[in-house]
C-alpha cells in the first residue's frame, strides 16, 4: 500500500483510539458519579461495592442509587450526547461555527410551551406532572414544522434558516416576556428555574424514554457524515459537485437535530452552551471529518454534561446548581482556553 | 470518436437577464475544450448548468448519450467533476480528506484501500504529496486550486468541468496543471474530456483542442484555436486589438494583445 495511504490509515486509527478513550473515561466517570453525592449514608467506596455486587444495598441506598443518581446520570449522558451531536450536525449543514441547537428557535418554542403551562395553566395533557414537558415538546415540534415548511421552499439558503430561527426566538421571547410581566412571583420563579436547565427533574422513566429516542435517532446522524464533509468544506456548489443535494440534505439534518434537541430540552429545560462548544472541542480532538466528529461530539458532549452536573450537585452540596449554569461556568473558560491555544494566541 | 457531451439549445436566465442563449455544441472523447469570453459572458453559468448546480430555462444536455435530467446528483457526480473558481471553507480538513471527497460518489460509507491509493496517486501526480496532511485552509490560493483539481481527477469522471482553474496559479504551475490535464484527457484507454472556462487566451491556444468563443450568452465561434482566435473575433469579444502569430511546427499559436479599442 502507498505510504501516504498508510499514514492516512494511521491517523484514522489514532482518532478512533481517542474516541474510544473518551468512551472509557465517560464510563468510569459515570461509575464515579454514582458514588459521589451529599448523602452521608452512601460514600463512593460503598457505592462501588454495591454496584459491583460486593455488598447489598439497604432500601435508602438503593433508592439513592437507582431512583436519584442513575436517572440523573443517564439523562446527563444521553442529553449531552444528543445536544452535542445536534450542534455538530447543525454547524456542518448550515456552514456556520456560531450555530447551536438553539439557533433555529427550537428551544424558544419549548420555552413558550413551558410558559403556557406554568403561567396560563394551559396544557395539552391532563397530568400536571407532565404538563410542562408535554407543552415544551409540542411547541418545539411546531418550530420543527416551520423548519419543514421552510425546507420546501426552493430558494431557501443556510442563512435564511438562521435568520428565521432568530426571528422565531425574538417572537417567542416577546410572548414569554409578556407572560412573565403578568405572572405571579411563584410562576416567575418556576419559569426561571425551568429556563436554567436542570437534570433534577427527569425521572427514570423520562431518562429511559429520552435514551431510546436518542438511540434511535443517532445512527441517522452518521448516515449524513460524508455529505456533511462536502457541505461544510466547500458550500453548496462544491457539495453538488460531489453528488450531494444540499437543500434536501440540509432539511433532513435540521429536522433530525431539532428532534434530538426537542426531546432532551422538554425534560431538562434550556441547556444552550453544550451544543455550541462540545462540537468545537471535539474538532480539536479529531478534526472536521464528520465520520469521526459525530461520534466524538456524542461522547464528548456526554462527558461534559456529566462532569458539569456532577460538580454542580456536589460542589456546594446539598445545594444543587443547575447543569445549564455549570456548563457555562466550567465549559466557557475551558472552551476559550482551547480555542486560544489552537489559534496560537500569545506565541 | 464517442461523444461525451452534447448540449442543445441551452438557455439560462436570471430574471430578465438572458445569460445563455441557445447554446449548442458537442464534445468528443479525449479533448480539451476551452470556453473563452469576457466576464459575465456566461462561461461559469454554462458549466454550472451542465453540472446541475443551476437549472437551465430550456434546452437539453446529454452526457455519453443520456439526458442529464435522468441522473440524480450522486449519479451525475460519478460522470462529471467540477472545479469551481474558488472554495471558501467553513470547516477545513486535511488535504488528503479533501481529495478523498472526490471518491464520495463511488463510496457507500467505508473507504477501500483502492480509494485511498487512488487519492495518494493523484496527490503525487499533481506534486501535492508533501501537503497530504496539511490543513486545506492553511494553503495558499494556488495550492488550494491544485487540491481541488486533484479532487476532481480522483473523482474519475468522463467529463471534467473547470472554472478558471489557473487563475490563482503562478506561471510554472499554470503550465504544470494544464500539461497534466492534457495527459489525463489524452489517455486513449479512458474516454474522458475536459471543458475549461479560462481567461488566458494563450494558455487556451496552447492546450485546448477546441475553443468555444462565448459572447453575450451566444457561442459565436467553435473550432480549433487557429479557426477561432482571429484578430476580428478577439476584437469583437474582448474589445482589444491584437496580433495573432500562427502556430508553427515548434510553437503554438500566440496572441499578443496590443490595445483596448475605444468605443
Amino acid at each position: 500500500m502507498d505510504t501516504i495511504s498508510e499514514k492516512h490509515i494511521q491517523n484514522s486509527k489514532s482518532q478512533i483510539m481517542m474516541i474510544l478513550i473518551l468512551c472509557v473515561v465517560t464510563l468510569l466517570f459515570a461509575i464515579f458519579a454514582m458514588g459521589w453525592g451529599s448523602s452521608s449514608n452512601l460514600d463512593l467506596f460503598t457505592t462501588m461495592k454495591i454496584l459491583f455486587g460486593m455488598e447489598s444495598a439497604d432500601e435508602l441506598q438503593s433508592a439513592i442509587i437507582w431512583k436519584l443518581r442513575f436517572p440523573r446520570i443517564l439523562m446527563a449522558i444521553v442529553g449531552g450526547a444528543a445536544l452535542a451531536t445536534a450542534g455538530a450536525l447543525m454547524q456542518g449543514c448550515l456552514g456556520n461555527p456560531l450555530v447551536s441547537p438553539l439557533t433555529l428557535g427550537v428551544a424558544s418554542g419549548a420555552a413558550l410551551g413551558a410558559a403556557f403551562a406554568i403561567v396560563l395553566g394551559f396544557s395539552i395533557v391532563a397530568s400536571s406532572d407532565l404538563a410542562i414537558v408535554a407543552n415544551a415538546f409540542l411547541f418545539s415540534l411546531i418550530v420543527v414544522a416551520i423548519i419543514i415548511q421552510l425546507g420546501n421552499l426552493r430558494s431557501i439558503t443556510a442563512e435564511s434558516y438562521i435568520l428565521v430561527g432568530i426571528a422565531i426566538t425574538f417572537i417567542t421571547g416577546a410572548i414569554v416576556s409578556t407572560m412573565q410581566y403578568f405572572a405571579t412571583d411563584a410562576q416567575l420563579s418556576q419559569l426561571a428555574h425551568w429556563s436554567f436547565g436542570s437534570l433534577s427533574r427527569p425521572t427514570l422513566e423520562n431518562a429511559l424514554l429520552v435514551f431510546f429516542a436518542v438511540t434511535g435517532l443517532m445512527p441517522l446522524a452518521l448516515k449524513y457524515a460524508w455529505d456533511l464533509n462536502a457541505l461544510s468544506l466547500g458550500g453548496d456548489d462544491f457539495a453538488i459537485s460531489t453528488g450531494v443535494d444540499p437543500a434536501s440534505m440540509r432539511k433532513q439534518i435540521l429536522i433530525l437535530s431539532a428532534l434530538m434537541t426537542s426531546v432532551v430540552i422538554a425534560f431538562t429545560g434550556l441547556i444552550g452552551f453544550l451544543g455550541l462548544a462540545a462540537p468545537h472541542m471535539s474538532r480539536l480532538i479529531v478534526g472536521n471529518d464528520y465520520r469521526k466528529l459525530i461520534p466524538c461530539s456524542c461522547v464528548f458532549g456526554a462527558l461534559l454534561m456529566l462532569f458539569a452536573d456532577t460538580v454542580g450537585r456536589t460542589l456546594f452540596a446539598p445545594v444543587v446548581i443547575p447543569v445549564g449554569i455549570m456548563l457555562s461556568v466550567i465549559g466557557g473558560p475551558f472552551f476559550m482556553y482551547l480555542l486560544l491555544k489552537e489559534k496560537g494566541v500569545g506565541h | 470518436m464517442s461523444e461525451i457531451l452534447h448540449v442543445e439549445n441551452l438557455n439560462f436566465s436570471w430574471g430578465e437577464n438572458h445569460v445563455l442563449k441557445d447554446a449548442c455544441f458537442s464534445i468528443g472523447s479525449n479533448q480539451i475544450v476551452a470556453i473563452l469570453g469576457i466576464n459575465g459572458a456566461g462561461k461559469s453559468t454554462l458549466l454550472k448548468c451542465i453540472n446541475k448546480i443551476l437549472n437551465p430555462s430550456s434546452g437539453e444536455i446529454y452526457l455519453t448519450g443520456n439526458d442529464v435530467k435522468n441522473y440524480n446528483l450522486a449519479q451525475l457526480a460519478t460522470k462529471v467533476s467540477y472545479v469551481p473558481q474558488s472554495v471558501m471553507t467553513s470547516f477545513s480538513m486535511d488535504v488528503f480528506d479533501v481529495v478523498l471527497l472526490g471518491r464520495r460518489p463511488h463510496l457507500t460509507w467505508r473507504i477501500s484501500d483502492k480509494d485511498r491509493d487512488l487519492v495518494s496517486e493523484t496527490l503525487r501526480y499533481l506534486g501535492l504529496e508533501d501537503f497530504a496532511f496539511r490543513r486545506f485552509d492553511q494553503l495558499s490560493g494556488g495550492e488550494r486550486q491544485r487540491v481541488i483539481i486533484a479532487k476532481a481527477i480522483a473523482q474519475d469522471p468522463s467529463l471534467i468541468l473547470m472554472d478558471e482553474p489557473t487563475s490563482d496559479l503562478d506561471l510554472k504551475n499554470q503550465i504544470e496543471v494544464m500539461k497534466r490535464m492534457k495527459e489525463i484527457v489524452s489517455d486513449k484507454d479512458q474516454s474522458r474530456s475536459a471543458l475549461i472556462a479560462i481567461h488566458d487566451i494563450n494558455i487556451a491556444a496552447r492546450y485546448a483542442d477546441r475553443i468555444l468563443l462565448l459572447h453575450e450568452g451566444k457561442i459565436i465561434a467553435d473550432g480549433t484555436p487557429s479557426d477561432v482566435l482571429t484578430e476580428q473575433n478577439i476584437a469583437q469579444v474582448f474589445g482589444v486589438t491584437s496580433s495573432v502569430i500562427e502556430k508553427t511546427k515548434y510553437k503554438p499559436l500566440r496572441v499578443i494583445i496590443e490595445d483596448a479599442i475605444e468605443n
